[in-house]
């Protein structure tokens, strides 16, 4: 049961990442990025192909951030800018159908091209024992390495004058641009680093387990889990939901079943919406 | 010189112009196995593209009409299928009255899941994310379910393989007046109550709610009317397929292809369904040796379509046509009237 | 208050018809929403250092008026002068870093963010000049009281002294008001026009939108009464207060 739990710690925080990056760019921009999964699974193969080609892992993980943080850039100054001119309904419908649609895009490409790669990051030295339960390293890199990442935007947001920027053009766009701070730039940076939040997930996720082309539909779907228990929209939130769910995933997983779990975490998400829209874990407005 | 006509509401068609087009589609659909009857997989297809007409039409009044976004389009149309094989193969009971069970069963959830949405006020987007989860939810069941669903490797048909829906012409027909009896059923709803509702809803929802009724239940109504739709269709094409397995009725294959058939075709439009399930059923039929392309290219045509041609080629037809009509003098209307909202 | 040192001069080319001290120039604006103006013609000059007052009531279109100077609502005609330099159809955010700084009557704070850091961001993107932050808590001593208190618990009132705090860190030189008055016990009310016209002694130039005449006449030395989307009046606030039609419109005298 120990190590159930560790288990799902060490996936809830990437699981908690993954929901940061989506809900991060609904509660700026109200659009709901349904290609997020997607976008991770690109730049693990984007760092799959760099390793193929002779780099280091390293090097290849940053590029497969780097080239996820681009795209996200670049989906925002193209096909997102025809949705920022919409209001509402309509914004959140175009926003949605748009993503969709370029979650298939990837997804398709990546099938047709390079269907067989996956991104697998080995990392040597024999399992360090906590608290009496035998954890892999490359499980306790990932979590390190999401820590480190969870912390770095916590100090971002609160502690930097373009992360307060950020806050406040998710809390009120026009007060923002009243203190003269240009909301589309705030997007772009947004977006940005969701896109390199995505490929963040990937790199660590590669390190328990190999990251592959079929895997852009479950993350993204397990991204919009987290997210919308967290409340969408709140980082904090979506953190803790992260690792409550991977808990849940874990110990769920480990003693009833796969597919059950699935359906337990879909409840989740849709029990959300129904008891507590704002999110079962998202602090108290 | 106008001769003076008969003050009809706006928009308001007389029954005969208003029922022709289904007649004409029905006719021109009863066509196309007169030249490929030869061939079972052609007629195959064929029946497949009825089949997500059907589909695209019953999503056409949930989402079209009262603008509730149903990610579960498939998972319907499979508790429709699964409910119905069920019924008929394990539990004995005959076709026609599991197809009904099971038609009832997808008109009840789907009718759930708009009370759900309408009772909470969900909006687009979490009514979107309920349905999903629902959908996914689904997926995971029926491959969870081995020893009801056959998991993995689905389930073979037996009732209803040694009926007319085991050959090769007739099940087209079956599915031909299954388009034309909802071609039906959406005219009626537009001309009825709940069409006059949603249309209500859309233009100032303020004064619908203020005239004193709640709009809102009406979805429940769509939702139920809909669901019964995709169950029913579902159930058939089970029958006449004559297997089913996880792939058939799942978020990849049916409601991606549905929302761009419709959107394709016009949403809100009567006959967009049908012209989009015609091209995309052709597009696949000419893509299918090229089955990787496939999600990539549907993936393109949905960002395609909704950047640029977002309201469908029948809306643009008609747009075209009543232009042609009032240059020529008519006293046709055009342009549309502006609504100014208070600041 | 410093002077601006961010001169508009350095980002729009100034156009060389400008009057002397001219700091707003309205030229013909028309604005409205989906394609019907609520605003016609409008045509307005604000020295520098003056105070000015828009007068009207519900519905004349001053909030209209004023979000198409600043930038939120398009104009469909006419055009903005700020400082010598043409506005018109600029960025908000840009506008707002000319020095042209707008309190909404909606006030859109930030909600979730303490009472300092609305008011740091407000002189973004440069850190909070402690001056300028002394001058706020020195107008508003009741802020400085509830520093770290989030701007969506706050009263009505607070709110509003927090919104014009705001907007006075961005260092501003035309300071734009729509009704600033609204939902204010007269009490408050009183004293917010105080704070404006102690502002108006470190050289501010104030333009406020209001339907409370008394108060805004008496802090302003002209006005113009704006009715329908049309300027119907202009003139000195003893010009507009002797008015017959204004007394019996906005003043309730018969």
């Amino acid at each position: 049961m120990k190590a159930a739990i560790f288990d799902g710690i060490v996936l809830g925080l990437q699981y908690g990442l993954l929901g940061v990056g989506l809900t991060l760019v609904f509660g700026l921009a109200g659009v709901l990025n349904l290609a997020h999964g997607q976008l991770a699974v690109l730049a693990a193969i984007i760092a799959a192909l760099t390793i193929d080609a002779g780099s280091s892992a390293g090097v290849a993980a940053l590029v497969g951030i780097l080239c996820a943080a681009v795209i996200g850039l670049l989906l925002d100054r193209t096909l997102m800018q025809p949705v920022y001119r919409l209001r509402g309904e309509s914004r959140v419908l175009l926003g949605l159908l748009l993503m969709l649609g370029v979650a298939f895009v990837i997804d398709g490409f990546l099938e047709w091209r390079y269907p067989i790669e996956a991104l697998s990051l080995r990392i040597g030295g024999d399992p360090v024992p906590i608290l009496g339960v035998n954890m892999r390293v490359g499980s306790l890199w990932a979590s390190g390495i999401a820590l480190a990442a969870g912390a770095a935007l916590l100090f971002f947001f609160r502690g930097t004058t373009t992360g307060r920027a950020v806050r406040s053009v998710i809390q009120n766009e026009e007060g923002a641009q009243l203190c003269g701070i240009n909301p589309a730039f705030v997007r772009g940076l947004i977006f940005a680093l969701s896109g390199a939040l995505a490929g963040l997930v990937a790199i660590t996720r590669s390190m328990t387990s190999p990251v592959t082309v079929t895997e852009g539909i479950t993350l993204t779907t397990l991204a919009l889990i987290v997210a919308v228990v967290g409340g969408l929209g709140s980082v904090s939130g979506a953190f803790l939901a992260g690792i409550l769910l991977g808990i849940v995933d874990r110990v769920s997983s480990f003693y009833i079943g796969t597919y059950i779990t699935t359906i337990f975490l879909l409840a989740a998400a849709a029990i959300t919406i129904v008891v507590r829209p704002a999110g079962l874990l998202a602090p108290r407005r | 010189m106008t001769a003076t006509t008969a003050r009809r509401a706006p928009g308001r068609l007389s029954l005969f112009r208003a029922y022709l087009p289904i007649a004409v589609t029905a006719a021109v659909l009863a066509l196309p196995p007169l030249r490929y009857h030869e061939s079972r997989t052609l007629m195959g297809v064929l029946v497949t593209g009825l089949v997500f007409a059907c589909y695209a039409i019953a999503f056409n009044i949930i989402f079209g009409s009262t603008g509730q976004l149903f990610l579960c389009i498939g998972a319907l149309a499979g508790v429709g299928g699964f409910a119905s094989v069920i019924l008929s193969d394990e539990v004995g009971i005959p076709m026609l009255v599991s197809m009904v069970l099971a038609t009832a069963l997808a008109a009840l959830v789907g009718g759930l899941l708009s009370w759900i949405a309408v009772s909470r006020s969900l909006d687009v987007i979490f009514t979107g994310i309920v349905t999903l989860a629902f959908s996914l939810a689904f997926s995971s069941l029926l491959l969870g379910r081995r020893d009801l669903t056959g998991g993995e490797s689905g389930l073979r048909v037996q009732a209803g393989a040694d009926t007319f829906l085991g050959d090769r012409v007739p099940p087209y027909y079956a599915f031909l007046a299954v388009v034309v009896a909802y071609l039906v059923i959406y005219r009626v709803l537009q001309r009825s109550h709940i069409g006059w509702a949603f249309r209500a809803l859309r233009d100032d929802e303020m004064a619908a709610e203020l005239s004193g009724v709640d709009v809102r239940w009406y979805r429940v109504e769509a939702g139920v009317i809909g669901s019964a739709m995709l169950g029913f269709a579902g159930a058939l094409y089970a029958h006449s397929e004559g297997f089913i397995g996880p792939s058939t009725y799942a978020f990849g294959r049916v409601d991606i292809r549905v929302i761009v058939m419709l959107a394709f075709g016009g949403i809100g439009s009567l006959l967009g369904p049908v012209v989009g399930a015609a091209v995309f059923t052709w597009l696949d039929e000419w893509l299918v040796s090229f089955i990787e392309l496939r999600v990539l290219l549907y993936g393109a045509i949905i960002v395609v379509l909704f950047l640029g041609f977002r309201r469908g080629v029948v809306p643009t037809v008609h747009a075209a046509f009543r232009r042609l009509g009032s240059r020529r003098g008519g006293a046709g209307t055009s342009g549309s009237t502006t609504q100014a909202r208070a600041p | 208050m410093a002077r601006s040192s961010v001169s508009p001069s350095r980002t729009w080319p100034t156009d060389g018809w400008t009057v002397a001290d001219e700091i707003l120039a309205l030229d013909g604006i028309c604005a409205g929403y989906l394609g019907e103006d609520v605003v016609h013609d409008v045509s307005v000059t604000i020295a520098e250092g003056e105070a000015v007052a828009v007068i009207g009531s519900n519905g004349a279109g001053k909030t209209s008026l004023f979000r198409a100077v600043c930038g939120l609502l398009a104009t469909s005609s006419g055009r903005v002068r700020f400082g010598g330099a043409d506005i018109t159809g600029s960025k908000v955010h840009r506008i707002a870093r000319a020095g042209l700084a707008y309190v909404p009557a909606e006030r859109q704070l930030f909600p979730e963010m303490s009472v300092r850091d609305n008011l740091f961001l407000g002189s973004y993107p440069q850190r909070p000049d402690p001056e300028r932050l002394e001058l706020v808590f020195g107008l508003f001593p009741r802020l400085a009281e509830r520093k770290r208190q989030h701007a969506g618990t706050m009263s009505g009132g607070e709110q509003q002294m927090l919104a014009v705090g705001r907007s006075l860190m961005t260092n501003p030189r035309l300071l734009m008001l729509d009704e600033p008055t609204t939902g204010l016990a007269p009490k408050l009310a009183a004293e917010a026009y105080a704070a404006l016209a102690e502002l108006r002694s470190h050289g501010l130039t104030v333009l406020v939108a209001e339907q409370n005449v008394p108060l805004a006449l008496g802090l302003a030395e002209r006005g113009y009464v704006l009715e329908n989307g049309r300027i119907q009046l202009a003139g000195t606030s003893a010009e507009l207060v002797g008015n017959p039609d204004v007394r019996r419109a906005y003043l309730g005298v018969s």
